[in-house]
């Protein structure tokens, strides 16, 4: 518990510090939020008005220490150009984000791992080639190409699932098989890689010797004690899809967290990225802490050390 | 008794699988329709970047009719009749006495003087630059009162509208986004919430917003109370595909209605639609005009003679062909075709002549060419980058050496406000139907004029330009305005007009009849659409 709390402690100065360079960054790039509003229709004077009111004519210092004060509040501001409160919009958005990357994540982890056994088994034999191949090709090709292929040829060639996200979980499968197929392969690899090393240690020929079965040996005794880097890099990748797949929800039209940030970039919403930004720190951070934790539970020799 | 669990989880399944997406109603007529993006929000007071459910949710005073032809013209709308003093500065106004909102309360005086009251009293209102001419709009701006002097209500149908000096083009401004006409009750009930939310934004349009899920969807109804014929579609289904790919899919499908073809690539219009769907395709007038600007402060465009030579080395009709397959025409002068102020004598004095500009930029000192910047917004259509390269190659033909730098919009954006980009291409698409909208923008005053990184320098044309949106009687000013357009596009070269465009959309069979919105942006009024 002492070491939960003082991870979350640690959280704090790198949100800090996070805040302050996007805040930084946004600032320094040319260009201003007013232009972008304002498109083709302006004069200097409405300009001046919009600046003042978004009170861009602060200074920086206290224009960020405003934001800090607010954001600690729970009050992240209001999107410039949606001209709503940007904690609604993220909370709005999210639901979105987490269906897809849960359903992304069960896809890459049941496929991942069962492919990665496998592969191990089967260590040099045609299967390990072909789901190593397919595991190779999940983790190089872009997510965009997974994405487009999958829409063209299982919805609007073949019309089994629909086109574009409407609601429905079965409008989800998609891409959530576009992006958890990448995550797949990474899952796969180091799983294979994992299991045979365990493979050969000498309790496992002790597990053999006592007479249990293969399956039993693997699942019980070598699995397990293969999975620790699997399970960071799980909670990892986890935590980055609830951070927003961007291409994927652009492409199978998902309101969610990516296509959110996506739209605060474009528009120069301030408020917006930066909360979108805060926002997703924060997951990657608990992300990070939850595969730390899961490690302890799956290894009691960690336990013992903290 | 395993076999019927497993089909009961099955059908569970599937039930749980596609259960949100209510099915139609036999008989109902749904309008689906896809944006590539998302409304901001559906008060026209705080946006200019997407008027499409304003227009079919609210109503204006008047309304710019399309005509068949090409042509376009003001016609009634919840404004039954009006007159114009001598003076041209006093508009007086009748309302229909039978529009409602759609809340079912009469619409009054009382709520067209609180839209225009709240156009400049809202601390973020982003619509005032058209209407400032009101009077008392400034005091109000300036801060010295919250009170509109310039709205002067009568009665509940009876009202006037005092400008403060005349402008000739204030009637096609009432016809645009920005004076639609809101509910006073609402606009204090609803506070923060108008525009935001559906039951909380009330209009008298034809349609009211009954769903809307940010940046996915949103659905629309008739208006009950609405007070002309009731829209053709029982509901409006609109879906944002931010990938142009994903909505031309979306189109084959079926998933939608109508597609702009502006959101898709033109190699697939020319290539699918074109041949596919030729008799489906919708081409009207786009009410704008593509130019490529040029700063006549950054040098050697100072020089005329350097201007001219780049109006005649940059193939125009070629760009037109190659990018848009030919679908708009060459326009000559700064008015789009079809639009008021377009006149057909200010045509053909721009030719393609690489020759002549060679000779005109040798006798200009520059045989040997210069250096060009052609800045690119990165954020705009493939189009635009597509003008640029053939210009730039056009450019290189004739001995300057032009280059394309890209900017992101905002920097892009920036740059050019300060008036310090050298040369660009941009469409302007008429915000209202009168020529002042785009001179005025463009040559209205030396802060206008560097605004756009043109830096026209001749003060007397600018004040010409100023005084001509006074002019009361029509044919004089009409006729001024064509002598600015000659002077400052042939005279003074100050701009390159290229072309005005076609819009072009491709309707399913469903749809019967679609007319798009006259200024030619995507943004239209599902009014205009019949379904079969």
């Amino acid at each position: 518990m002492k070491r939960v709390l003082g991870r979350i402690a640690g959280m704090i100065p790198v949100l800090l510090g996070v805040t302050l360079l996007i805040f930084i960054l946004l600032r320094v790039v040319p260009g201003d939020p007013v232009s972008i509003l304002l498109g083709e229709h302006y004069s200097q004077e409405t300009i001046d008005r919009l600046t003042r009111v978004m009170d861009l004519d602060k200074p920086l210092i206290q224009q960020f220490f405003s934001y800090v004060g607010n954001a600690v509040r729970g009050n992240l501001g209001e999107s410039y150009t949606m001209k709503r409160p940007v904690t609604t919009l993220i909370l709005q958005a999210f639901p979105s984000t987490v269906k897809l990357a849960l359903m992304a994540a069960a896809i890459a982890w049941v496929i991942g791992i069962l492919a990665g056994i496998i592969a191990a088994v089967r260590q040099n034999k045609l299967l390990d080639h072909l789901f190593m191949g397919m595991s190779l090709a999940g983790v190089s090709v872009p997510i965009f190409m997974t994405s487009l292929f999958l829409q063209y040829v299982l919805s609007f060639k073949l019309k089994l699932f629909p086109l574009t996200s409407d609601g429905r979980l079965i409008s989800l499968i998609l891409p959530a098989i576009a992006l958890g197929w990448n995550s797949a392969g990474s899952i796969a690899r180091m799983t294979r890689s994992g299991l045979i090393d365990v493979m050969q240690q000498d309790y496992i020929d002790t597990a053999k010797a006592k007479g249990l079965t293969k399956a039993s040996v693997i699942l019980k005794h070598a699995l397990k004690n293969s999975m620790l880097p699997v399970v960071t890099m799980m909670a990892i990748q986890l935590s980055s899809m609830m951070s927003g797949a961007v291409i994927t929800e652009s492409i199978f039209s998902i309101p969610g967290i990516g296509r959110l940030a996506t739209s605060a970039i474009q528009n120069r919403d301030m408020p917006l990225l930066q909360g979108t930004v805060l926002f997703t720190t924060i997951i990657v951070i608990i992300g990070n802490l939850a595969a730390d934790l899961l490690y302890s539970v799956l290894d009691p020799r960690i336990r013992r050390a903290v | 008794m395993r076999l019927k669990s497993v089909i009961t989880t099955i059908l569970a399944a599937a039930l749980v699988l596609g259960s949100a997406v209510p099915a139609a109603a036999d008989g109902e007529k749904i309008l689906k329709l896809g944006w590539n993006k998302d409304i901001q929000t559906m008060d026209v007071h705080k946006t200019t970047d997407n008027y499409a459910i304003p227009l079919s949710i609210f109503d204006r005073l008047l309304e710019v009719q399309l005509n068949d032809d090409g042509s376009t013209e003001l016609v009634n709308s919840i404004a039954n009749e009006y007159s114009i003093s001598d003076d041209g500065l006093v508009y007086s106004f009748t309302l229909r006495d039978d529009v409602k909102f759609s809340d079912g309360t009469p619409l009054t005086s009382a709520d067209v003087e609180a839209t225009f009251t709240r156009m400049f009293t809202l601390e973020d209102s982003v619509q005032t630059d058209f209407t400032t001419c009101i009077k008392g709009a400034q005091d109000i701006l300036d801060g010295k009162t919250d009170q509109l002097e310039g709205i002067q209500v009568k009665d509940d149908l009876n009202f006037d509208i005092v400008l403060e000096t005349p402008f000739a083009g204030f009637l096609s401004v009432l016809a645009t986004p920005t004076c639609c006409i809101m509910s006073k009750a609402n606009l204090e009930d609803a506070g923060s919430d108008f525009g935001l939310v559906p039951e909380k934004t009330i209009g008298s349009g034809a349609y009211m917003v009954k769903e809307w899920v940010t940046n996915d969807s949103m659905t629309l109804v008739r208006n009950p109370y609405y007070w002309g014929e009731p829209g053709s579609a029982d509901e409006v289904h609109i879906k944002v595909y931010p990938e142009a790919a994903s909505m031309n899919m979306a189109f084959q499908t079926g998933d939608i209605d109508i597609l702009d073809c502006d959101f898709i690539d033109a190699a697939i219009l020319e290539s699918t639609y074109k041949t596919a769907y030729a008799d489906q395709i919708v081409s009207v007038n786009r009410l704008g005009t593509y130019f490529f600007m040029m700063n006549t402060k950054v040098e050697p465009m100072q020089d005329l003679k350097v201007r001219k030579a780049i109006q005649m080395a940059i193939d125009r009709q070629s760009i037109l062909d190659s990018i848009f397959g030919g679908a708009g025409v060459l326009v000559d002068g700064l008015y789009p075709a079809g639009s008021i102020g377009f006149t057909d004598e200010n045509q053909g004095w721009l030719k393609y002549d690489p020759e002549g500009a060679k000779a005109l930029l040798a006798e200009a000192g520059y045989a040997d060419g210069f250096d060009l910047e052609l800045a690119a917004d990165s954020s705009a259509s493939e189009n635009r980058m597509n003008i640029l390269q053939i210009a730039q190659q056009n450019l290189q033909d004739v001995g300057i050496n032009a280059h394309i730098e890209s900017y992101d919009e905002s920097s892009w954006l920036a740059k050019r406000k300060s008036g310090e980009m050298s040369c660009f291409t941009s469409p302007w698409t008429l915000d209202y139907n009168d020529p002042s909208n785009l001179i005025d923008t463009f040559f209205g005053s030396p802060e206008a004029t560097k605004g756009r990184s043109i830096n026209y320098e001749d003060t007397d044309v600018m004040a010409r330009v100023a005084a001509a949106s006074s002019i009361v009687d029509e044919d004089e000013r009409l006729a001024e305005y064509a002598a600015l357009e000659k002077k400052i596009v042939e005279e003074d070269a100050a701009v390159l007009p290229l072309f005005s465009l076609q819009h072009q959309y491709v309707i399913s069979d469903r749809v019967e009849h679609f007319t798009p919105h006259w200024a030619g942006y995507s943004d239209f009024n599902v009014y205009g659409v019949t379904m079969k």
